[in-house]
C-alpha cells in the first residue's frame, strides 16, 4: 500500500484540514486580492524601448489623449456648437487629472495669421462669436489654417474636436465615467463622440469582466452538465469539480498572501486549472469504473486502494511534467507571464494532490459511484467491439493514411504559422458594429486619426534642430509617411516653422516651406515665444533643440499599421545619421506593440524549452528516450495547430491569445503520459502490440476522450460572447485540447506502436 | 495687443520712492499707490539676463540690452539681443500709450528677414518671452484695477514689510488673488505670490537683490517661480544707467534695423 492508499485512513481528517486551509485562502483572497489593471505595470520598466519611450513621454508631455467630437450636421460656425466647444474645452480643463494646457480645441488654438503689415498669435475665438459677419470670418480664418483644419474642425465643417491629454496614472473607471459624463452631457442637437486610447481602455476595462461574469458561470455549467452526462454521478462529478475550484482557490489564495496582483492574463490560469484539472479526475474514475466493471461486487476499499495503485504514477508524473512546463514561462521578461508561470504550476500540482489526495477520501466517505452507468460501458457485453477497439484497429490499418493526414494538417499549419501577426490592437477587441468602433470610425473619417505614434528625433549636440537640412528632411519624412493609408496627419516643429515663414512672408504659399538659414530659424522660434503661448513649443521640441517629437496620427491601433510607419521611417535612418541625428520610438502605442512582441517571443522560446524539458522528464520516467521523442509529439502537434491556425484564420497574436497555447504543454504532455503508462502496463503482460493497443486505446484513450469533451464543450460556450478576444479564447482553447487528443490517440499512437517499444525481440511475454 | 515692457520698469514700479505719506494708517489701496506712483526716472537703459529653467533644470540663457523712454504717460522702449548668437540683433520697439485705450504697438526685426514687421496678440496675461512674468506681472497693472486689504505684517530680509492681498475687481481675471510684501518706508516689493483662477498657488517671485542708480531704486536680481510647473525664470540687470538723455530717433524703425555694436 503506498503513501496515498496509506491516507485513506485520515479521509474525515484530510477533508478538514482540505477546508479549513482553503477558507484560509478564500478570506486571503478576499482581503488582499489586487487587481492591476494599468499596464504601464505589465511592462518590463528596464527594457530599453520602455525607458526610453517613458523618458520621451515626459520630455515632451506626451500622452494618451480622450477626443471628444461635437458634430452637427449644419456645420459648426453657430453660436451654439461654438458655444459648446468652449464650455466643453473649459469643462475638461478643469478636471484634476487633466493640465488646462493639456486640452486642445478650436477654443484653445493659437491661429497664427499674417498680412503684409506682420504676424499675430492669436486665439480664434473667446468670447463666442455671435453676428454672421464674425462668424463667417472665424469661418475663413480656420479654413485657411492647416495647423486647425483639419486637425480640430473636420473639412466639411460638420464637426470639431476637444482633445484632452490625460495625466499619467490617473486613469481609472471613476475617471472614465466622468469623462462620459461630462462629454454627453452636450449632447443636442449636437451628436458627441468619445474616443482615443484610454476610453478604448476604459470600455474594455469595464465590458470584458461583466462578459466574464456572464460566461463563467455558464461554462461551468456545461462542464457540470458534461461531466453528470459522462460519470453518471453526482459524486463523482462533485468531487471532480471540487479539485478544479479548490486548486484554483489555492492558487489565487497563494497569489493574494504573496501580494502578487491579479493582472488581465491572470484570468488564464482558472481556464488552464479547469482544462487540465478535470483530466486528473476523469483518469481516476476512468480507471476505478474499469476495475468495478471487471470485478463487480469489489470492496470500496480495494477499489480505491487500486485506482491509486494504477493512477497515482501517471497522475502524478503527469502532473510534475505540466508544472516544470509552465515554469518555462520564468523565461519571460514580463512580471504577469513569470506569474502566471509560477502560480498555474502551483495550481497543477494543486490540483495533482487534490485528486490523489480528495477524491480517494471522499469516494471512501460518501461510496463508490454506481457502476456499469459510466458512458460507453453498457454496450461492453453485447459482443460487440467497443469503439476503441476499432479505432485503435482502424489507426493500425491506416497507417499511411493517419501519418499523411497529420503531416498535411502539420504542413498546413507551418504555413498558416508563416502567417500569423502580433496584433496589441485595443480596438480590435470589439465588434466592428460596437458603438466604440463607430465612434472611433467617425473621428477617423472626419480627423487625423484617433491613435498617435510618436518618433522621436535626437542628436547629441545643443540647437540640431535649427539646421534647415535637419528640418527639411523631418519634413520630407512627415511626406512619405502622408502618402501611408493608415496616416492621417504628422505634426512636429516643421510645421510651425512653415506656417510662420508663410505668415511672415506676406501668406505667400511659396514660403510655405522650412526657412533657409539657421538663423531664420532660431529667429522665427524667438518670435513664436515671445507671440504664442511657449508651451505649445514645448510639446514638440526640447529645450536645448536637440531632441524633436514628431507625432503620427493614425486611423488605426492595429500593429501592422505601426509596422508600416516605422518601416517608412527606417528607410529615412541613414539619412538622419549622416546628420548626426538618431531615431527611437515612444508612445502607448508603440510600447504595447513592444510589449506583445515580447510576450510573444517569450512564448516561443519558452514553448521550446518546455518541449526540450518534457522530452527530457519523459526520458527520465519511462527510461527510454524514444517515449521522450514520442511523448512529446502531441505538445508538438498541438502547437504547431494552434498557431498555424491562428495565423489561417487571422486570428491576432496578443498577450492572452498566445499564452493560450500553453495550454498545449499542460494537456498535450498528460495525455502522452496517461497513453504511454497504460501502454507500457498492459504490455507487461501481453506480447500481442494489437491487443494492448486496444486495450490501452480502451482504458486509456477513453479517458482522453471524456477530459476532452468536456473541456470542450465547456469552452465553446465562449463562442457565445460579445467579444471577439473571449471567442478567441474560447475556439483556440477547444482547439487546443482536440489537437491534444488527437494527436495522442492518432499519431503518437501509431508511433508507439511501430516503435515496438516495449516489445524488443520477445522479452516481454 | 500685448504689451511689451522691460523688466526695469517692473523694478522700478515695484521700488517706491523714499519718505512716507506720514500718515500712519494706510489702506491697502493705499500702499499699493506708492508702490505705484514713483518717480522712474526720465529714461533706462540696462543690460538684461534673462536664464528660464525648466523642470528638468535645462536651460534657455537671453542676454538683451534695452532702452526706455518716459513721455509722460506714454512710454517707449527698444531692445536688441545680444546672445545666443542666432538672434543676435533681433530687435523689438514697444511704443505704449499709459491710460489711453490705444492699443500698444510693436514691431520685431529679425535679420534673417531683413524686415520690420508688426506683431501683435492679444493678452496682457501672456507671458513675456517664454518667461514665467506675464506683461501684467512686469509691471503695468493699476492699483485701481484690485481691491486691496492689509492682511499682516511681517519682516522679510530684516525689513518690516506690510503683506497686502489684491483681488481682481474684473472676476475673470487671470490671477484670482495676489499678496505682496511691501517694505514698510521704501515701497519697494520684496515678494508676491499669485494664485490661479482656483485659487492654488500659481507663482512666487523673490527680489534677490535691489540697489539705488541715481536716486531710483531698481530690482536688480529677481526669481519668478512657477510652482505648478515647476518652471523658473530668474531676470538680472546689469550696467544700469538712468537719466543719461536717450534721443527720441532711438526709438524708430530704421534703429531696430541698425542695431546696436
Amino acid at each position: 500500500m503506498n503513501a496515498f492508499g496509506k491516507l485513506l485512513k485520515f479521509s474525515w481528517l484530510i477533508i478538514l484540514v482540505v477546508l479549513v486551509i482553503t477558507g484560509g485562502f478564500l478570506y486571503m483572497i478576499k482581503t488582499g486580492t489586487h487587481l492591476e489593471t494599468n499596464l504601464d505595470k505589465y511592462m518590463p520598466a528596464k527594457n530599453p524601448a520602455f525607458v526610453y519611450s517613458n523618458y520621451a513621454e515626459d520630455l515632451f508631455n506626451i500622452r494618451d489623449g480622450i477626443i471628444v467630437a461635437v458634430e452637427n450636421p449644419d456645420g459648426i460656425f453657430n453660436p451654439g456648437t461654438l458655444q459648446k466647444i468652449k464650455d466643453l474645452t473649459k469643462d475638461l480643463q478643469k478636471l484634476d487629472g487633466i493640465d488646462k494646457s493639456d486640452v486642445t480645441s478650436l477654443y484653445t488654438a493659437d491661429n497664427i495669421v499674417g498680412s503684409e503689415f506682420g504676424m499675430e498669435v492669436n486665439p480664434f475665438y473667446s468670447r463666442v462669436p455671435k453676428s454672421p459677419e464674425k462668424l463667417n470670418r472665424l469661418k475663413k480664418e480656420v479654413e485657411s489654417n492647416d495647423m486647425v483644419f483639419g486637425r480640430v474642425v473636420s473639412k466639411d465643417e460638420h464637426s470639431a474636436v476637444v482633445i484632452a491629454r490625460i495625466k499619467k496614472d490617473v486613469f481609472d473607471s471613476t475617471f472614465y465615467n466622468k469623462i462620459l459624463k461630462i462629454a454627453h452631457s452636450y449632447e443636442g442637437p449636437e451628436k458627441i463622440y468619445v474616443a482615443g486610447r484610454p476610453i478604448v481602455e476604459g470600455t474594455l476595462g469595464k465590458l470584458m469582466p461583466q462578459d466574464m461574469k456572464l460566461m463563467a458561470p455558464l461554462v461551468i455549467l456545461v462542464i457540470i452538465i458534461v461531466l453528470l452526462i459522462i460519470l453518471r454521478s453526482i459524486k463523482g462529478m462533485i468531487l471532480n469539480l471540487t479539485v478544479v475550484l479548490l486548486s484554483t482557490i489555492w492558487t489565487f489564495g497563494l497569489m493574494a498572501l504573496f501580494k502578487i496582483p491579479v493582472y488581465s492574463v491572470s484570468t488564464l490560469i482558472p481556464i488552464m486549472l479547469i482544462a487540465i484539472g478535470v483530466a486528473y479526475g476523469i483518469h481516476l474514475f476512468n480507471h476505478l469504473e474499469l476495475f468495478l466493471e471487471k470485478n463487480p461486487g469489489a470492496d470500496k476499499k480495494d477499489a480505491i486502494l487500486d485506482m491509486i495503485k494504477n493512477m497515482w504514477k501517471p497522475v502524478m508524473m503527469a502532473a510534475i511534467t505540466t508544472a516544470v512546463g509552465f515554469l518555462s514561462l520564468l523565461t519571460s521578461q514580463v512580471y504577469p507571464v513569470k506569474y502566471f508561470g509560477i502560480f498555474t504550476a502551483f495550481g497543477v500540482m494543486g490540483a495533482m494532490a487534490f485528486a490523489l489526495v480528495l477524491i480517494p477520501a471522499g469516494l471512501s466517505i460518501f461510496g463508490l459511484p454506481k457502476t456499469g452507468k459510466f458512458l460507453g460501458q453498457r454496450k461492453l457485453d453485447l459482443g460487440r467491439k467497443p469503439f476503441s477497439h476499432r479505432f485503435a484497429e482502424g489507426i493500425l490499418n491506416h497507417k499511411l493514411m493517419v501519418i499523411v493526414t497529420v503531416s498535411a494538417v502539420a504542413g498546413i499549419s507551418l504555413f498558416g504559422l508563416t502567417r500569423v501577426w502580433i496584433d496589441s490592437s485595443f480596438l480590435s477587441n470589439f465588434e466592428a458594429s460596437s458603438s466604440i468602433r463607430q465612434t472611433d470610425k467617425f473621428i477617423n473619417d472626419h480627423f487625423a486619426g484617433t491613435s498617435s505614434f510618436n518618433v522621436i528625433l535626437g542628436s547629441q549636440k545643443d540647437d540640431s534642430f535649427k539646421n534647415p537640412a535637419v528640418l527639411r528632411l523631418t519634413d520630407d519624412l512627415q511626406k512619405s509617411l502622408g502618402t501611408l493609408k493608415v496616416v492621417g496627419d504628422s505634426f512636429s516643429l516643421t510645421d510651425f516653422l512653415k506656417r510662420m515663414n508663410m505668415v511672415m512672408n506676406a501668406d505667400n504659399e511659396k514660403f510655405n516651406t522650412i526657412p533657409d538659414s539657421r538663423d531664420a530659424i532660431a529667429q522665427y522660434l524667438l518670435l513664436y515665444e515671445m507671440s504664442g503661448d511657449p508651451e505649445t513649443l514645448n510639446s514638440v521640441i526640447d529645450y536645448r533643440y536637440k531632441t524633436m517629437n514628431l507625432t503620427v496620427q493614425l486611423k488605426s491601433d492595429d500593429s501592422r499599421s505601426i509596422k508600416s510607419v516605422i518601416s517608412v521611417i527606417n528607410g529615412y535612418r541613414s539619412r538622419f545619421a549622416d546628420l548626426g541625428i538618431s531615431i527611437n520610438f515612444a508612445g502607448s502605442g508603440y510600447k504595447a506593440l513592444v510589449f506583445s512582441e515580447l510576450i510573444l517571443k517569450g512564448q516561443v522560446t519558452s514553448l521550446l524549452l518546455s518541449i526540450v524539458i518534457v522530452i527530457m522528464l519523459l526520458t527520465i520516467m519511462f527510461r527510454k528516450i524514444r517515449i521522450g521523442l514520442i511523448g512529446s509529439i502531441p505538445i508538438l502537434l498541438t502547437s504547431i495547430v494552434n498557431f498555424g491556425v491562428m495565423g489561417l484564420l487571422k486570428i491576432p497574436l496578443g498577450p492572452t491569445t498566445a499564452l493560450i497555447s500553453s495550454i498545449a504543454v499542460g494537456i498535450g504532455v498528460d495525455y502522452a503520459i496517461h497513453f504511454i503508462e497504460r501502454y507500457k502496463e498492459y504490455s507487461l503482460f501481453s506480447s500481442d502490440k494489437m491487443e494492448v493497443s486496444r486495450k490501452a486505446m480502451f482504458h486509456s484513450g477513453r479517458a482522453i476522450l471524456f477530459n476532452a469533451v468536456v473541456v470542450i464543450s465547456g469552452f465553446l460556450v465562449f463562442l457565445f460572447s460579445i467579444f471577439p478576444p473571449n471567442r478567441e479564447l474560447g475556439a483556440l482553447v477547444s482547439l487546443n485540447m482536440f489537437t491534444s487528443f488527437a494527436g495522442t490517440l492518432t499519431i503518437m499512437f501509431l508511433l508507439l506502436y511501430m516503435s515496438n517499444i516495449y516489445f524488443s525481440k520477445g522479452d516481454k511475454k | 495687443m500685448k504689451k511689451i515692457h522691460s523688466a526695469i520698469l517692473m523694478l522700478v514700479l515695484l521700488a517706491a520712492a523714499a519718505g512716507t505719506a506720514g500718515a500712519e494708517t494706510l489702506s491697502g489701496l493705499q500702499i499699493m499707490e506708492k508702490v505705484y506712483a514713483r518717480p522712474k526716472g526720465p529714461d533706462i537703459q540696462s543690460e538684461l539676463t534673462m536664464t528660464l529653467i525648466n523642470s528638468r533644470g535645462s536651460k534657455r540663457v537671453r542676454t538683451i540690452r534695452q532702452f526706455i523712454k518716459d513721455y509722460g504717460a506714454d512710454e517707449k522702449k527698444i531692445m536688441f539681443f545680444v546672445a545666443p548668437a542666432d538672434v543676435k540683433n533681433t530687435s523689438f520697439m514697444t511704443w505704449s500709450y499709459g491710460n489711453s485705450s490705444k492699443a500698444d504697438d510693436m514691431w520685431i526685426y529679425l535679420p534673417a528677414l531683413k524686415k520690420v514687421k508688426r506683431i501683435s496678440s492679444e493678452s496682457k496675461s501672456d507671458y513675456f518671452m517664454g518667461s514665467d512674468f506675464t506683461y501684467d506681472d512686469m509691471g503695468n497693472r493699476l492699483p485701481k484695477d484690485d481691491t486691496h486689504k492689509i492682511i499682516g505684517e511681517e519682516k522679510i530680509n530684516g525689513e518690516d514689510c506690510y503683506v497686502v492681498e489684491s483681488t481682481p475687481k474684473n472676476p475673470d481675471y487671470f490671477y484670482s488673488r495676489t499678496v505682496s510684501w511691501i517694505v514698510k518706508g521704501e515701497w519697494i516689493g520684496m515678494k508676491k505670490e499669485f494664485y490661479d483662477e482656483d485659487g492654488e498657488l500659481l507663482k512666487t517671485l523673490t527680489i534677490n537683490s535691489y540697489k539705488k542708480v541715481n536716486g531710483y531704486w531698481v530690482i536688480t536680481s529677481m526669481e519668478m517661480d512657477n510652482v505648478q510647473k515647476n518652471h523658473k525664470t530668474i531676470m538680472e540687470l546689469k550696467d544700469v544707467k538712468i537719466g543719461r538723455g536717450i534721443r527720441d530717433s532711438f526709438f524708430t524703425e530704421r534703429m531696430m534695423k541698425r542695431g546696436i555694436k
